[in-house]
């Protein structure tokens, strides 16, 4: 949260600073298949949020001693670029944050990649934050999520993600950079759609119990949007194939 | 008809278990990106990592040599090795190229070959190997068909790679590379057929 | 290197034995390159780099600093480079490797020794100045990272805008003023495979070359060079590559300066 000294009014006449209503979603594109190395990726833009995501895997897992003879194991590092905010240089390397949002990330994959189609073997995930604009890790999540099916990966769903804020007593749609830095809470959601589990919650700030319920139906409302662009996504890469036959 | 289906995708709303599905609640879903056929209620993958099998045909290097124990790379997250016998002589270098048949696959934990076979000369290149199956055609026809046409001598490998030497090796090249491409298009073996007559 | 690797790196000896290339180009062909600049708005200049199947993205921040003790009137500028994991399964997490470093190194000895920017326009007032970041992500290799590094930093630059500055911060919402660029530095980056020498090899030449040499120039002078891996070049060959530095330097800049 930013300093609420110098807070700008977030919501005028009914509406956010960037013109949107409360459960409405910024424009989100994704795109499958965008890097020739990788085994899987995905490039995503979200409002201003620019992010990569690629898979390697499953590979031999190095270092071998890590090796689960059962199961597969996944890594996954998420790293904001140097030059990927609207403020200073930042430094490249891990920190405390991008650290934990790896983990917690990894642990959404861990619900829905068949671990066990792949014994022995790594699942590397990487996430990359080009540009940011606030709610970055639900934005590599949806990526990383697209990546991993157009590596072919066994998974039980597409999982995507997305945030619900509250800013004053209402609650909000997906923040932006402002609106994160400002708001009075923030609840990021991983969420797997075939049957609504919730595989990553994070919330810091005030809800009530109702708000909390409220927000969470806003998060599935919001979710057949991002489900179906995923879907498009992986479905375009096969189809702009095809019709450049068909439609001779 | 078939249908690109996504990884958690509802198939069925009954249980039906086929590869690449799974159950769940009584319903049926994609674990996978691939194509869906609804009337052999089977998923095909479109990306993917290999599955090998036992007898299949595999293309790899040799990367490493102790007690006549020839470790291979076959680009894959499990070990595979051929093991020279009494009965079963030959001799391979570091960086030989060698097509083999799989004969065990140990606890998921080692590959085991066999009948090893030294490539010499040409190139090797490499593919999705759920893309393979379409390389090879229905009865070896797609194949052979690009054998006959570029007279090279080519061997695939199940787990994506594959020799070719000799002939025109560019055409074939090009070929494969655009199964790897086209797989999912139908009509695939009519394009691949006016490729080679173009050419020759 | 992977066995299946040394297969392939003998493929390329072969076939250049036949002086021809995996991808049908002559030796001193760059693959096809395109540019896009200002991607990411957040930064204060960017760039996108498509070298043949290698991608890098260079980003440039500005961030309001002290001048050096010795330059008291000017600005910096940083170079970096990361070899993402995610551009290729030999590059890994953590410390940067000394590869990334060599190539942030000399990337930044063209643009610095060719005087690219002008390090005076950096002054603010009396004991600030702006340093310039640039970094450079690859995102996908297939080779030459230096010459795709040294086009994407370059054309970064030239996208940059200055930040208006206030009482010691950066507005950076306020970006009016173009970054002083006064020269143009490309580089041509050679490897050698047994006798052969080739520009901007890809991925699998890189495997099978011995030798490498990086020359960057600007339209009358040669400003950095490097040469890398165990091989070695004669010094007449070294003086023809230059030649073809020199030669390819307007081509490259055409590119890169229309995003100017």
């Amino acid at each position: 949260m930013g300093s609420k000294a110098n807070k700008p009014e977030l919501i005028v006449n009914g509406k956010r600073l960037d013109g949107r209503a409360f459960d409405e979603l910024r424009p989100l594109k994704i795109e499958a298949g965008v890097l020739k190395n990788a085994d899987g990726s995905a490039y995503l833009e979200w409002g201003n949020n620019k992010v990569l995501a690629a898979i390697y895997g499953p590979v031999e897992t190095q270092p071998k001693h890590m090796a689960e003879p059962t199961r597969a194991i996944i890594k996954c590092r998420y790293q904001m670029a140097p030059f990927s905010s609207l403020s200073e240089h930042g430094r490249t390397g891990p920190n405390r944050r991008a650290t934990e949002i790896s983990k917690v990330t990894k642990e959404v994959f861990e619900n829905v990649v068949m671990l066990n189609e792949f014994p022995g073997s790594m699942i590397n995930i990487f996430i990359e934050i080009l540009q940011s604009d606030g709610g970055t890790r639900a934005a590599g999540i949806t990526a990383a999520s697209v990546a991993l099916a157009s590596a072919g990966i066994h998974m039980k769903d597409l999982v995507y993600a997305v945030s619900v804020g509250k800013i004053g007593e209402e609650l909000v749609l997906d923040l932006n950079m402002i609106e994160d830095n400002y708001s009075d809470s923030d609840m990021p959601m991983a969420i797997s759609p075939r049957n609504n589990s919730i595989l990553l919650l994070q919330m810091d700030g005030g809800y009530t119990k109702e708000q909390l319920a409220r927000a969470m139906k806003m998060a599935v409302d919001a979710g057949k949007t991002i489900s179906s662009i995923q879907k498009e996504a992986l479905r375009d890469v096969y189809k702009k194939v095809a019709e450049r036959y068909e439609s001779v | 008809m078939k249908n690109i289906v996504v990884p958690g995708e509802l198939l069925e709303e009954r249980p039906f278990r086929t590869r690449n599905t799974y159950v769940e609640d009584g319903k049926t879903y994609s674990m996978v990106l691939g194509l869906y056929d609804k009337e052999t209620a089977s998923v095909t993958p479109l990306e993917g990592t290999w599955i090998p099998h036992i007898d299949d045909t595999v293309v790899g290097v040799v990367s490493n040599v102790k007690n006549s124990v020839y470790e291979i790379d076959l680009d894959f997250h499990i070990r595979s090795i051929v093991i020279g016998g009494k009965y079963d002589r030959f001799e391979f270098k570091l960086g030989d190229v060698i097509q083999a048949t799989i004969k065990d696959i140990e606890e998921k934990k080692t590959i085991i070959l066999q009948y090893p076979r030294l490539l010499n000369g040409g190139s090797v290149i490499t593919v999705t190997p759920t893309k393979i199956p379409r390389v090879i055609g229905k009865n070896n026809t797609m194949i052979k068909q690009i054998i006959e046409s570029t007279k090279s001598r080519i061997v695939v490998g199940t787990n994506g790679h594959i020799w070719i030497n000799g002939g025109d090796d560019a055409l074939a090249r090009a070929a494969i590379l655009r199964i790897e491409n086209e797989a999912h298009v139908s009509g695939l073996t009519e394009r691949i057929k006016n490729m080679m007559e173009q050419k020759m | 290197m992977d066995a299946i690797e040394i297969v392939k790196s003998n493929y390329i000896k072969e076939l250049l034995s036949k002086k021809m290339r995996e991808d049908s180009r002559s030796m001193f062909d760059f693959r096809d390159i395109s540019i896009s600049t200002g991607t990411i708005q957040n930064a204060e200049g960017s760039a996108q780099v498509d070298l043949g199947a290698t991608r890098v993205l260079a980003g440039v921040k500005l961030d309001v600093g002290e001048p050096m003790e010795d330059t008291p009137d000017q600005g910096s500028i940083a170079m970096s480079a990361e070899l993402l994991p995610l551009a290729s399964s030999d590059f890994e997490t953590g410390p940067p490797s000394p590869e990334s470093i060599e190539v942030a190194r000399v990337i930044d000895r063209g643009i610095r020794a060719g005087n690219c920017v002008d390090l005076t326009s950096l002054f603010i007032e009396e004991g600030k100045a702006w340093n310039i970041f640039v970094d450079v992500y690859v995102l996908n290799y297939d080779g030459n990272l230096f010459d795709a590094g040294e086009t994407a930093a370059m054309a970064a630059l030239l996208n940059t805008k200055v930040p208006e500055y206030e009482n010691g911060n950066a507005i950076r919402e306020k970006r009016t003023r173009k970054l002083k660029v006064d020269n143009i530095v490309t580089s041509c980056t050679f490897g050698k495979v047994d006798n052969h020498i080739i520009l901007d090899p890809n991925g699998d030449e890189e495997n099978a070359m011995a030798a490498r040499l990086t020359v960057a120039t600007d339209k009358d002078q040669i400003r950095a060079m490097q040469k890398g891996l165990g091989g070695s070049f004669s010094i007449q060959e070294i003086e023809s590559l230059v030649e073809t530095a020199m030669e390819k330097h307007e081509f490259l800049k055409r590119h890169i300066e229309k995003h100017r």
